[in-house]
């Protein structure tokens, strides 16, 4: 299976009393609680973890888009893509992604990730996303109920703009190009792998199942909170007839690895409470009408909410989690690299995943621990893994990234299952 | 009464009518239908009263096919042609009510007399619009209502049904939902633009402790529109037809009297 380096942009700086004074690190945070020196500080740190993260042999970085929150500093993730395509060799960068509904036009998203996939040699995947109910419809604007028809136009011009040998005109109904002939185009041809990241809405599951696209569960709460969600996909896939293989799906998870159980606790339960207790979300911002549609809300309704349990997600937020019993629950994946192996493995195969996005930096992590974990988990968690699904080809990452990285792969005595 | 469905070019809507006398058509408010409402029902006793639900809400369809805000006076033009009655009075209330002033707008001919009752459309930086999206239940009722436990009264077309608990919360996104097409982020389309187009007769009714739309709103939508007044009901919020009804009814006939 494959790995791609991951972290959210979360500003560390907050105060301690920043939850309970505040109701939402997203749409309306004060500002005046972030410094913008640290915040530059801050960014050369992820880019110095994504270019380690390249050398020690991920599959790839990933890079995503939020938009007026201390969670999530990356309001276009074209921009932190941009600065590792340059200076990175191997690894894909996973642009994941990119709202593609925002835009307007949609295709300067055609051509910075045109820009994007020629700088890194052919490396990009192309991400496109719906952006949370935060970002798109509350800081950017868009009528819920407008969402998906513009994200699906903009998908349909981005995607011919890559292809069309001619210009071409574009009369949609919320763009109106009379001369669409995008400079510079795609290394890869016909174009760059796609992947779409969901929240469960049957729409967005025909949608990776018609394009065979890969789908992506990007959450913070584990495996027992997505086991049923995911178990739906593909029983969903599997009725429709569509690709079964693993990897066409990708997973979020925080991972957290040092030399023994004790030492992983002392390095990071401090910046793991800090992740889940700084990032409340109005109530008010979470389930706009018409963001969901009725489909998707009965079968919400219906699915419930997993193996965790919503008073499990209170405590994970209000930090009455202990470090353990946040890695029990499934939040995190903690302890030495064996264990980490073990516990990715299972769910791996639970979920059937062969695209995993572990999230090496949390919160308020220093970057010393952060680059310790991203080196444990390239040296001693990636080799030990990389068995699984090996069987199955994988059409949704970059050919120059499977190649470069295979050809740079550690090979430590051994490894193996 | 009679709750019928009338179909035209690809809708399918629930029309409440009853009553005889002149045409009267009402369209209702952002958050759903009113149903037998004693308010509709009153102004039955003297008129035609035509009050179609939106294209979207309850079990009305035809939504996908409204392009924006003149793709809804189109459609309530044809609606109101099909009936065959003639120019009529036109009540809209909340989001109704900027959809009545854009029908009024666009379709002169047809408009007799315009009622608007706490209604969406405009836009100033002072006083503000709240945003009725964020607001939970609690909030809502405080804002909505000048005393807010007449929330009780209000009438609606929905039926709850005890075998399906999570209906009404599904009914409730799918009316906002559509409401979101015209007063998502700022309930402003450039109704303010079009003001100046309406020739009827106009009343603007507004309950003075309505705090989801500020009453300073009544003096602007009476500022544009070139013939128009302010009926003011003391002691009324968003919904003074429910929670002042007599107050309410003695204005709104006085004037479509007159």
């Amino acid at each position: 299976m494959k790995f791609h380096w991951f972290a959210e942009v979360t500003y560390p700086h907050l105060p301690a009393d920043f939850p309970q004074k505040h109701k939402s690190a997203w749409v309306d945070p004060p500002v005046s609680l972030m410094d913008p020196t640290k915040v530059g500080e801050m960014y050369r740190m992820f880019l110095r973890l994504m270019e380690q993260a390249d050398r020690e042999g991920f599959d790839g970085l990933a890079v995503n888009e939020h938009h007026q929150t201390a969670f999530a500093m990356s309001p276009s993730p074209n921009l932190l893509a941009a600065s590792l395509a340059g200076t990175t060799e191997n690894a894909a960068i996973l642009v994941i992604g990119d709202s593609i509904a925002l835009y307007n036009p949609p295709t300067r998203v055609a051509e910075e990730m045109a820009y994007l996939d020629c700088l890194s040699g052919g490396r990009l995947i192309a991400g496109f996303v719906f952006g949370t109910p935060m970002d798109s419809v509350f800081s950017y604007g868009t009528p819920p109920v407008e969402l998906r028809e513009r994200f699906h136009e903009a998908r349909n011009l981005i995607l011919r703009s890559w292809q069309e040998q001619e210009p071409f005109a574009h009369n949609g109904k919320y763009n109106k190009l009379r001369y669409v002939n995008v400079w510079p185009r795609p290394v890869q041809q016909p174009r760059p792998p796609v992947w779409v990241p969901g929240s469960g809405s049957i729409e967005t599951w025909d949608l990776v199942i018609d394009e065979n696209y890969c789908y992506g569960h990007l959450s913070f709460s584990g495996l027992g909170s997505a086991k049923p969600l995911v178990d739906g996909f593909w029983e969903y896939v599997d009725k429709r007839g569509g690709d079964m293989n693993p990897n066409r799906m990708a997973f979020t998870q925080i991972c957290c690895v040092a030399e023994t159980e004790e030492q992983a606790e002392k390095d990071y339960a401090e910046a793991v409470r800090y992740f889940y207790t700084h990032n409340p979300t109005s109530p008010a911002y979470v389930q706009p009408p018409g963001y969901h549609t009725q489909a998707t809300l009965q079968a919400q309704m219906a699915r419930g909410g997993g193996r965790l349990t919503n008073e499990d997600r209170m405590k994970a937020a209000r930090g009455e989690l202990s470090f353990w019993e946040y890695d029990e629950k499934g939040f995190i994946i903690a302890g030495t690299p064996k264990r980490v192996r073990e516990r990715i493995r299972e769910l791996a195969t639970s979920l059937r995943v062969g695209q995993l996005i572990p999230t090496l930096h949390m919160g308020n992590l220093p970057e010393e621990t952060a680059a310790k974990n991203t080196e444990l988990f390239g040296r001693e968690v990636i080799p030990y893994l990389r068995d699984l699904w090996a069987d199955q080809p994988d059409h949704w990452t970059p050919q120059v990234s499977q190649q470069r990285v295979a050809a740079n792969a550690p090979t430590p005595a051994g490894v193996g299952r | 009464m009679t709750l019928r469905t009338d179909v035209s070019g690809g809708f399918s809507v629930r029309v409440w009518t009853a009553g005889s006398g002149s045409p009267l058509l009402y369209l209702h408010g952002l958050e759903g239908h009113p149903g037998d409402a004693p308010f509709l029902k009153r102004l039955a006793e003297r008129h035609r009263v035509f009050a179609p639900e939106l294209p979207g809400y309850g079990e009305s369809s035809g939504f996908e096919l409204i392009d924006g805000i003149l793709g809804m006076a189109l459609h309530h033009r044809q609606l109101v042609t099909s009936w065959g009655v003639g120019a009529l009075d036109v009540i809209g209330h909340s989001l109704g009510g900027m959809l009545a002033a854009e029908f009024a707008a666009i379709n002169p001919q047809l408009t007799r007399r315009l009622v608007l009752v706490d209604a969406y459309g405009l836009w100033m930086d002072d006083p503000q619009v709240p945003d009725p999206f964020v607001l939970n239940e609690t909030e809502l009722k405080a804002k909505k209502w000048a005393h807010p436990e007449a929330a009780g009264i209000e009438p609606s077309i929905f039926v709850a049904d005890p075998a399906n608990p999570g209906a009404a919360a599904l009914q409730r996104s799918k009316n906002l939902s559509v409401a979101t097409k015209f007063m998502w982020p700022i309930p402003d389309r450039g109704l303010r633009g079009r003001l100046g187009y309406v020739e009827a007769p106009t009343l603007v009714v507004h309950g003075t402790e309505d705090r989801l739309m500020p009453v300073a709103y009544a003096d602007e939508f009476a500022r544009l529109i070139p013939d128009a007044k302010v009926a003011r009901i003391d002691d009324a919020g968003h919904l003074p037809m429910v929670e002042c009804e007599d107050a309410f009814m003695e204005a709104v006939e006085g004037f479509l009297a007159g």
